[in-house]
């Protein structure tokens, strides 16, 4: 192994597909899309002109950028914290469970490699003002709210009916995380706990959250990246009616801006949006690496 | 060793040059030409639809060996960001279809349709009702697309509703408001119409501003602020009506609305008369229910027989490798067997001259020529006719603003104002 990493011309070969492939489909475009953000780019004749940070100016008076950066900021705080609690209850549930342990993790986590654009519609469905739930409902005598169209509050009700949507399909993910890390705690630990006279709650609190505290910054930081770039379900699950609805995140007023044909076209802007959630993406991960900053145990 | 090497060789090069000659010689036998529409030819119940996926199948078996067709089917409300996307990419479609005004000019003004006058002077043009067919399909002298029908936007109506609650076709815009309490009052949704889409709010709009008489040309000349008592009138009529809407307006989309007048849910849908194929496609049985009426005046306003028209066209690529093929296929969309059914059974006005058996087209097409016929004037959809499409989805999103009370009139209109003026056009 070390006479091969001597060898300068393997590692340039081997390196060399990798390195041109992420040049060619990821950094070009990430530094082309920079350079964008400060242009004006005109669709009808392909050309852009130099405007400075006039884009960037511009979002701070476009009030439906200030609608999808409040809408993504909830998403992450929501997805955040109610993937931290739901994941770590059900990994610490069915790491204590014997019996269905892998059905109700297969259960659990089969939404996430399920189609989101699929789920999307379904959830539609179940959540249509007149089908679904509504219907449900209205058999016992209870009016539904309208799900995915009352638009009045700081946080809507459809926001809350998607962040739900996007905590039961991902929360699978989390739940394997801290299941991973339980499960590599050292089993002396608990019964050394055990002979001590501590029950399983305080186990929970002063064994098993310790330990996975590495975890919980993995996790949240894919759950913070997911939700920052949310797309999928909630384009399916609203299509077009995301601006009317306030319910437009950063990456749906992106798609919006740059490529729908409802106000679209304008690539210097959808650029410029771009550029904003690759900041906070980076912001976020940052922030959740200091704030649960922590050492490795030997477990 | 040596002979292996050469052997790998040879192969390589025969597979070279066969994957070269292969498509070569299948583009020398068919023409293979891409049509793109906005709803599916295989699943849509829409009569205008399957008369489409009729005249597809019958250019196809035509020329069988000669051309032939794929269709791009998406939904209306992704179908212009699609087909956006393929031209970006450089793959437009040889044909496509796109409503004239400001839809119409993004493909004009770049360069991406191509002009047909070459192809029309062939007789072609000849069939058509008249030179006013392309009035709206026309740059500078130059036709750009090929209307396919004309259809009005109308008031229809369930008569059986009507009948129960006792009321009579509305006149005026007062009488509309004491038809649609007195429809409440039976127990009936009054007006079934979707802000989910925006656009169908805001063909109401249109209507209202147009009857209190918003001139806009003026508007969009800029010699005229959209601010104005007129607008603002219209606006506040528009508030006032939507106390009569179904509950589930706001997130309805125009399929849902539409759903709810022919499943009896609600007496009022008010819609372009392309809805006649959807309706009576979806459910036959309530053709014989059905009224159609034009939109109520406004006392002392404007003239209340304008009517909005509007029509599909079809326009070509101008990088088309086969513009022949292109041709006869949108021939095929014109010629009497596609125009006839458009009347008789999509319920859609033909634009060509032929003749048609009205006693077997849909019962609401009479009702819907005999508004034409009465008509003084035509206008298209307001946001079809602002300046650019922008402008357009703008001003929808300002009308679904005033029915969700987010905005007053004055607030909506004066919002519609400063676009204009923030995007140059002031």
């Amino acid at each position: 192994m070390d006479k091969m990493l001597k060898n300068k011309t393997a590692i340039i070969i081997f390196m060399a597909p990798a390195l041109i492939l992420f040049t060619a489909v990821l950094f070009i475009p990430i530094g082309t899309s920079f350079y964008y953000a400060l242009c004006d780019y005109d669709k009808a004749t392909r050309s852009y002109s130099f405007i400075g940070l006039a884009n960037f100016r511009k979002m701070l008076t476009d009030p439906t950028m200030g609608i999808a950066l409040k809408n993504s900021l909830f998403f992450l705080l929501f997805s955040c914290i109610s993937q931290l609690i739901m994941g770590i209850l059900y990994a610490a549930l069915l790491t204590n469970i014997q019996r269905g342990r892998n059905l109700f993790k297969n259960i659990i986590y089969m939404p996430c490699v399920l189609s989101s654009a699929a789920l999307g519609l379904l959830w539609a469905f179940l959540f249509h003002a007149k089908v679904g739930i509504n219907n449900l409902l209205e058999y016992i005598g209870i009016k539904g709210p309208g799900w995915l169209y009352e638009i009045k509050g700081f946080i809507t009700l459809p926001m809350w009916v998607v962040a739900f949507v996007a905590l039961w399909q991902y929360v699978g993910q989390s739940m394997m995380l801290y299941m991973a890390q339980i499960s590599g705690i050292n089993k002396s630990l608990y019964e050394a706990s055990y002979i001590d006279g501590a029950t399983k709650v305080k186990t929970f609190r002063y064994i098993t959250l310790p330990l996975i505290r590495p975890m919980v910054v993995t996790a949240m930081s894919l759950n913070a990246i997911g939700s920052l770039k949310f797309f999928d379900l909630i384009y399916s699950m609203l299509g077009d009616k995301t601006e009317n609805l306030k319910m437009d995140v950063l990456a749906t007023y992106l798609y919006r801006t740059g490529f729908s044909s409802k106000g679209g076209n304008h690539y210097g802007y959808a650029c410029a949006i771009g550029v904003v959630l690759v900041a906070l993406c980076l912001i976020a991960t940052a922030v959740i690496n200091r704030i649960f900053k922590t050492e490795q145990y030997e477990m | 060793m040596a002979k292996k090497r050469w052997l790998s060789a040879l192969l390589i090069a025969v597979m070279m040059i066969s994957s070269m000659a292969a498509p070569a010689l299948a583009e020398g036998e068919v023409q293979e030409i891409t049509w793109m529409f906005w709803d599916d030819l295989e699943a849509s119940d829409d009569n205008i639809t399957k008369g489409f996926a009729q005249v597809i199948d019958r250019f196809n078996a035509d020329y069988e060996g000669v051309y032939h067709v794929t269709p791009i089917t998406t939904t209306l409300e992704e179908y212009y960001t699609q087909l956006n996307a393929l031209v970006d990419a450089n793959q437009t479609p040889d044909v496509f279809i796109v409503s004239p005004g400001p839809n119409l000019t993004d493909y004009v003004a770049p360069g991406v349709a191509a002009p047909l006058d070459e192809y029309l002077a062939d007789g072609w043009k000849d069939t058509f009702a008249g030179d006013s067919v392309f009035a709206q399909q026309t740059y500078d002298g130059k036709i750009y697309a090929i209307p396919l029908n004309t259809a009005a936007a109308c008031v229809f109506y369930n008569k059986e509703i009507f009948a129960e609650a006792g009321v009579e076709v509305p006149a005026t815009y007062t009488e509309l408001l004491d038809v649609c309490q007195k429809i409440k009052d039976a127990g009936y949704t009054p007006i079934t119409i979707s802000a989910g889409t925006a656009w169908c709010l805001s063909m109401l709009a249109g209507y209202l501003c147009d009857r209190e008489g918003v001139d806009l040309a003026a508007l969009n000349a800029g010699t005229e602020s959209w601010n104005n008592p007129k607008t603002v009138a219209a606006g506040e009529k528009l508030l006032e009506l939507s106390q009569y809407f179904q509950e589930t307006a706001a997130g309805d989309s125009n399929d849902d609305a539409t759903a709810a007048l022919y499943f009896e849910e609600a007496a009022i849908l008010i819609q372009g008369s392309w809805a006649i194929g959807q309706m009576n496609g979806a459910n036959p049985e309530f053709e014989a229910k059905c009224g159609v009426f034009q939109f109520p005046a406004i006392e002392g306003a404007n003239d209340p027989n304008r009517i909005i028209a509007k029509s599909d066209s079809l326009a070509m690529s101008s990088t088309t490798k086969y513009p022949e093929a292109s041709i006869a296929l949108m021939k095929y969309f014109t010629d009497d067997e596609a125009q006839k059914y458009t009347a008789e059974i999509g319920g859609k006005i033909p634009v060509t001259k032929v003749e048609y058996d009205a006693s077997i087209a849909p019962a609401q097409l009479a009702d819907v020529m005999e508004i034409f016929g009465k008509a003084t004037a035509t206008f298209g959809f307001y946001n079809e006719s602002l300046v650019t499409s922008d402008a357009g989805s703008f001003f929808d999103n300002q009308m679904v603003a005033i029915f969700q009370q987010e905005k007053t009139p004055e607030e909506a209109f004066q919002a519609v104002e400063d676009w204009y003026a923030e995007n140059g056009y002031r």
